[in-house]
């Protein structure tokens, strides 16, 4: 596949990632999230279609399943379920969070990390930008006061590091890389089950309401 | 041959475990697949100490510092279980615990310990991120097992906080991989590979990777200030996982770290990780002790005890040499003492009520036999001889103080403190007029046991290391 394709896709998940920070609607970060799996799956098939190896197939259509489908629509059911169309819980407001997106975009082009951007110099400007969606990710988690943000934060760091690392050449043995997925995929169950968990026993998703561990 | 048979085995009990409905065999499978976990771990320790490394695949390889903690694994594995069948038996005749939740703890235990020996066993840096992830997938509902607010929300904090600091330390992990040159699906990157091509690695991004891989496994190891997480979790936890939690869990992300350092090490200037090592050794010390001074709970005061005892850790294995040695024997009387001070905590608790510690006094005319062993675990495991913490503490403090003077004496004096605000507590746990409402007696010598065993080994271990442990601990030295 064409750099600048795979450049779109990067830049697909960057803009994901600032819209993942600014939405106030659950529902429509979850349909972000499906948009930004939808971009790691096209790398990982381009991917595919260099290889002809047929996990890495595999692997896209894993991707496919679990994180452009079920993800996205596990977090639906969820918001349905609940009612949590909203979240509007961040700590910092729209014009803060905007500025420390600007600083990380800034830091993850900065000399200092250049040792990361550099390991493919071809890519540095991709990989400054997978950088910057490292980080972006930390701080949505730190920001959100939300459970289902935080978990599509979580998630969205895993994205981001994925795209790095293809970048970057450093992407693993097929095997370990479907471990991985699979992993992931029990993650998002795992978590999911808490968030309803969590709704049952606080009757609200934001994370600030659950204050019994003051002893 | 052996791993991949404990592996299955391991597993196999936990899925088997779901279909039974018989609460007796569910318990049975789990101590006949702890006693054959602990057999086999026997056995590979037995082969790393006579050829040095054990290979059973190309995925598999077991190291000197890896068999010591598949030791552990077999050991804390097969006691907390024998303990867990009583213990959950007796919260079941208090209507605490029902069939269903006992069931649903054996299948996850079984998972837990699967997981953990997987992660030790690894041969691949990836391989064994996957399986720690899958450590703290398996432990999630085992720290939520009671279904209160409280121990959802401690569950939960351990989720996050443990998955974000693993996912940095898998960008730190793959960062080690522009060594190797990996393209696509080239292959399988075993550590021996990793440190083979260590040379080749840039330094500046060994630095880097090993930043991320500290503060990721970092987390999981409980280091201040990610530690956050791990009052909450050993808090809320049952007992017996609390154990495991503490003894076990911790000790395989640090082995995991330390993989990490060889590699370090082989590439950039060896003073980087020891500094950081070091460093936050300290902080661990410092941040458990301050906090201790005030605990309110007896069961987090001992999860304290395990920052800064992975504090302690760190600064050993971060100085190198006699403070490895050190390390590697403060690892393992570590791992049996503070597994047995949370199965007597399970014990008072049992009695009590409570794990607040203003809730519990006049322990020792309650539980007499429980609260000496509790009074001695916690001398031991504050570094008191003849217990062998002693001798580690002050060998790790000895080597570290010409190099380091004012962060050793930093920690001397925090552990100092420390030992201070931990006899505070359990000397009001122990001593004192006893509650009227609560009947004197043990509660059952099944509960008594596994600790006082596991003490015993630490105190034996103390003064005589078997000839296998002896060559394990050797080649340890030699190689971190």
């Amino acid at each position: 596949m064409d750099i600048s394709i795979l450049q779109f896709f990067a830049g697909l998940i960057f803009l994901s990632l600032i819209f993942l920070n600014l939405t106030k609607k659950n529902y429509l970060a979850a349909m972000v999230f499906g948009i930004q799996s939808f971009a790691v799956m096209m790398i990982f098939l381009s991917s595919y279609l260099e290889t002809r190896n047929l996990y890495v197939l595999l692997l896209v259509l894993l991707t496919l399943v679990i994180k452009v489908i079920l993800a996205p629509m596990f977090f639906i059911r969820l918001i349905e379920k609940h009612q949590l169309s909203f979240s509007v819980s961040t700590y910092l407001n729209m014009p803060l969070t905007l500025i420390v997106i600007a600083m990380l975009t800034f830091l993850a082009h900065s000399q200092r990390l250049l040792p990361l951007t550099n390991i493919i110099p071809l890519h540095q400007g991709i990989l400054a930008i997978a950088l910057s969606g490292i980080f972006i990710s930390l701080f949505m988690i730190i920001n959100r006061k939300e459970a289902i943000s935080q978990i599509i934060s979580i998630l969205s760091l895993e994205n981001s590091i994925v795209v790095f690392a293809i970048f970057a050449g450093l992407e693993q043995f097929p095997g370990l890389q479907i471990g991985i997925i699979f992993d992931i995929f029990v993650w998002i169950i795992i978590s999911t089950i808490f968030v309803t968990m969590i709704y049952e026993q606080f009757g609200s998703n934001i994370v600030t309401t659950m204050n019994k561990l003051k002893d | 041959m052996e791993l991949v048979f404990i592996i299955t085995l391991l597993i196999i009990t936990a899925l088997f475990s779901i279909l039974l409905r018989h609460r007796a065999l569910i318990e049975g499978l789990a101590v006949a697949a702890s006693f054959v976990t602990l057999v086999g771990a026997i056995i590979i320790a037995r082969s790393v100490a006579a050829v040095g490394i054990y290979t059973s695949s190309i995925f598999f390889t077991v190291d000197a510092l890896g068999a010591i903690i598949l030791l552990i694994i077999g050991f804390l594995c097969f006691a907390t279980t024998i303990y867990s069948v009583r213990y959950f038996r007796e919260e079941s005749a208090k209507q605490i615990v029902g069939f269903t939740r006992v069931k649903q703890y054996f299948v996850l235990l079984n998972l837990f310990v699967a997981a953990m020996v997987l992660a030790t066993v690894a041969s691949s840096p990836i391989f064994a991120w996957i399986a720690i992830e899958a450590t703290t997938l398996s432990t999630a509902f085992l720290i939520s097992f009671y279904h209160k607010p409280s121990s959802i929300e401690g569950a939960w904090k351990y989720l996050i906080i443990n998955s974000v600091g693993l996912l940095l330390g898998f960008l730190g992990t793959l960062l080690y991989f522009t060594a190797v040159g990996v393209d696509g699906a080239a292959g399988f990157v075993s550590w021996q590979t990793l440190l083979a091509n260590a040379s080749s690695l840039d330094p500046e991004i060994a630095k880097i990777a090993f930043v991320f891989v500290l503060i990721g496994y970092g987390t999981k190891i409980g280091l201040a200030p990610m530690h956050t997480w791990l009052p909450d979790a050993h808090g809320k936890a049952p007992v017996p996982v609390s154990a495991l939690l503490s003894g076990v869990l911790l000790n395989v992300a640090l082995f995991t770290l330390l993989r990490f350092k060889v590699v370090t090490d082989a590439s950039a200037d060896p003073s980087f990780t020891a500094g950081l090592l070091i460093s936050f050794g300290v902080f661990s010390i410092v941040i458990s002790a301050l906090i201790m001074l005030n605990a309110t709970n007896y069961k987090r005061l001992i999860a304290y005890s395990s920052v800064e005892n992975m504090g302690v850790l760190l600064i050993g294995f971060g100085f190198g040499g006699i403070g490895v040695f050190a390390s590697t024997l403060h690892l393992m009387y570590n791992a049996l003492i503070k597994s047995s001070l949370f199965m007597m905590a399970g014990i008072i608790f049992l009695k009590y009520s409570s794990t607040k510690i203003a809730k519990v006094y006049g322990a020792l005319k309650v539980l007499p036999v429980t609260s000496i062993l509790f009074f001695v675990a916690f001398l031991a495991i504050t570094g008191l001889p003849p217990f062998g913490v002693f001798m580690t503490k002050m060998l790790i403090l000895s080597s570290a103080i010409t190099a380091y003077p004012y962060l050793t004496s930093i920690a001397l004096l925090f552990m100092t403190l420390l030992f201070v605000g931990f006899l505070k507590h359990v000397a009001a746990m122990v001593f004192g007029k006893k509650p009227d409402d609560i009947p004197v007696g043990e509660v059952s010598v099944w509960l008594i046991a596994p600790p006082m065993v596991l003490l015993f080994l630490a105190l034996i271990l103390s003064f005589y290391l078997p000839p296998i442990l002896s060559s394990l601990v050797n080649a340890v030295v030699l190689h971190y």
